[in-house]
């Protein structure tokens, strides 16, 4: 679209936000009963369901098996209907396979797999609706899901993306501002000890500028992190009155 | 850009560290770290100034606090790395008390000394390979029932349910289940008898069901005559005289987690009077 602003002389975005705000965010914690655990979010119109199963047998061949630790399954799906084009292949094409291998690194980062070797610990997740910034929503929707299923953790692992247009670095973008073209970034951020799971860009992206982009990504990492303790916190105060404590 | 990088390290790090005493009952969440009541002195304003001199200042009283479930020792702190309610148990004789978080669970990760439903799944030999719901299959030796002995053996085939206890369940090893306790009796364990139903919940309504004082059950029983088995694996056997009776208890169990008490009395009122 030639002609369409990221920024205006403002400061406004295309859909009206500053350059460091966050969509809104609503998430569900516990929204499958078959699963162990599972999670569903909102990041503006992008929707991520994730389901976890485990920590379980290895299934498929036990040579899979690692002696100390637990086996980290990631599996992305993006639905057919999620984009504004029809989807021909939900999974195994070649973006949903790196997806998933993305997002098992983060996970494995992340969950103390050392306290379960020789099993399996299975995340699914699935885009319903992309409009940039998935692979964030589905890393918050996995964390929520792994602590829903009780699965040790060290940390939440909270995800953003973040871009740079006109000197400025943007957080949280959406599917226009992705597809204009500019660099983006994504951050994985485990907050309490402010260590980085996962870093990716595939752009070009001047050095100078690469700090302001990292800030304004772990900026928001950091305010994802607090919309989340908020439904973790209240998910708990639910089910423990519901238990009659 | 070292520069930067070090900006940035501080800019990332942002620690809250909190005293375990101050979070007790509360709401934790994985990432928090929190401070034993013996650190908290340590760390207290004015420093070095304000601590008593000791004359030997290598050896401090040490209390001993166990980890329970769901905390990790991180140097001389406390990991929290499930989200739950933050609890502590005073201790009988010396040491610190445990401390341990209250957290929602269905999956089971075996435990020794727990009393567990399982089904066989396999007979291999000499074992059973029991089936209890953890990440790996239990093993149960036939010798391990009460009066068995290499020429009388247990009747015991693939698809019963036995009720037994671990007596080897670490994250290293396959667990290991016996049928009978230390002084070789059965005590209620063994092969689960015909009939009745099995079903799943979660693991904090079971130990809500077990607990000393549990409503629930007393008013369960004043309802139908009935046998009822749980174990900690989130399994619950239950038999009544007639199938209705069986499902309908089933039912009440498994939607006991989701109702408040008005809600339970009601149903169990309604059920006395038809």
């Amino acid at each position: 679209m030639a002609g369409l602003e990221l920024l205006s002389d403002q400061g406004y975005r295309v859909d009206g936000r500053r350059a460091g705000e966050l969509r809104k965010i609503q998430a569900r914690m516990g929204v499958f009963a078959q699963a162990d655990g599972s999670a569903y979010i909102e990041q503006g119109n992008t929707k991520a369901l994730a389901v976890v199963y485990g920590p379980h047998e290895i299934r498929g061949s036990r040579a899979r098996a690692l002696p100390d630790r637990a086996l980290v399954n990631c599996q992305y799906s993006s639905a057919t209907f999620s984009t504004g084009e029809r989807k021909r292949r939900p999974h195994g094409d070649r973006k949903s396979c790196e997806m998933g291998l993305q997002l098992r690194q983060t996970f494995e980062a992340a969950i103390l797999t050392q306290l379960h070797p020789r099993s399996q610990i299975d995340i699914y997740v699935q885009v319903l609706q992309a409009d940039g910034g998935t692979y964030a929503a589905c890393v918050n929707a996995a964390t929520l899901a792994v602590l829903d299923a009780g699965i040790p953790m060290r940390d939440f692992v909270c995800a953003c993306s973040a871009g740079f247009v006109d000197g400025t670095a943007l957080a949280d973008l959406s599917h226009v501002e992705e597809a204009a073209g500019g660099p983006q970034l994504a951050l994985a951020l485990l907050p309490a000890s402010g260590q980085i799971a996962l870093l990716e860009m595939d752009a070009r992206l001047h050095e100078d500028h690469l700090e302001q982009v990292l800030e304004a990504a772990a900026r928001a990492a950091r305010d994802v992190h607090t919309l989340l303790d908020r439904v973790v916190r209240q998910h708990v105060k639910e089910a423990s009155i519901l238990l009659g404590d | 850009m070292a520069e930067a990088a070090g900006v940035a390290a501080e800019f990332f790090a942002s620690n809250r560290a909190r005293a375990a005493r101050a979070v007790l009952d509360q709401v934790v969440l994985p990432g928090e770290e929190l401070l034993l009541p013996e650190q908290e002195d340590g760390e207290g304003p004015g420093g070095a100034g304000e601590r008593p001199l000791r004359l030997n200042a290598g050896a401090r009283s040490r209390v001993r606090v166990v980890c329970g479930p769901g905390l990790r020792r991180c140097g001389d702190r406390l990991l929290v790395t499930k989200c739950g309610r933050l609890r502590h148990k005073e201790p009988g004789g010396g040491g610190g008390g445990v401390y341990w978080v209250d957290s929602q669970q269905k999956r089971y990760v075996p435990v020794k000394g727990d009393h567990v439903i399982g089904i066989v799944t396999a007979k291999s030999g000499d074992i059973f390979k029991v089936d209890v719901g953890g990440s790996e299959p239990a093993s149960l030796s036939y010798l391990a029932f009460e009066g068995a002995t290499k020429r009388n053996r247990p009747n015991v085939q693939v698809g019963d349910l036995i009720y037994g206890q671990f007596v080897v369940a670490n994250k290293d090893m396959e667990p290991e289940m016996v049928c009978i306790d230390s002084c070789g009796r059965a005590n209620g364990m063994g092969v689960i008898g015909q009939d009745g139903l099995l079903f799943k919940v979660t693991l904090g309504l079971i130990r809500k069901l077990l607990a000393p004082d549990c409503e629930i059950l007393q008013e369960v029983g004043k309802l139908y005559p009935l046998e009822i088995v749980f174990g900690m694996n989130g399994r619950i056997w239950v038999k009544a005289k007639t199938i209705q009776q069986t499902l309908i208890l089933a039912n009440i169990l498994e939607a006991c987690e989701h109702m408040t008490a008005d809600q339970r009395k009601q149903i169990f009122s309604r059920l006395a009077e038809s």
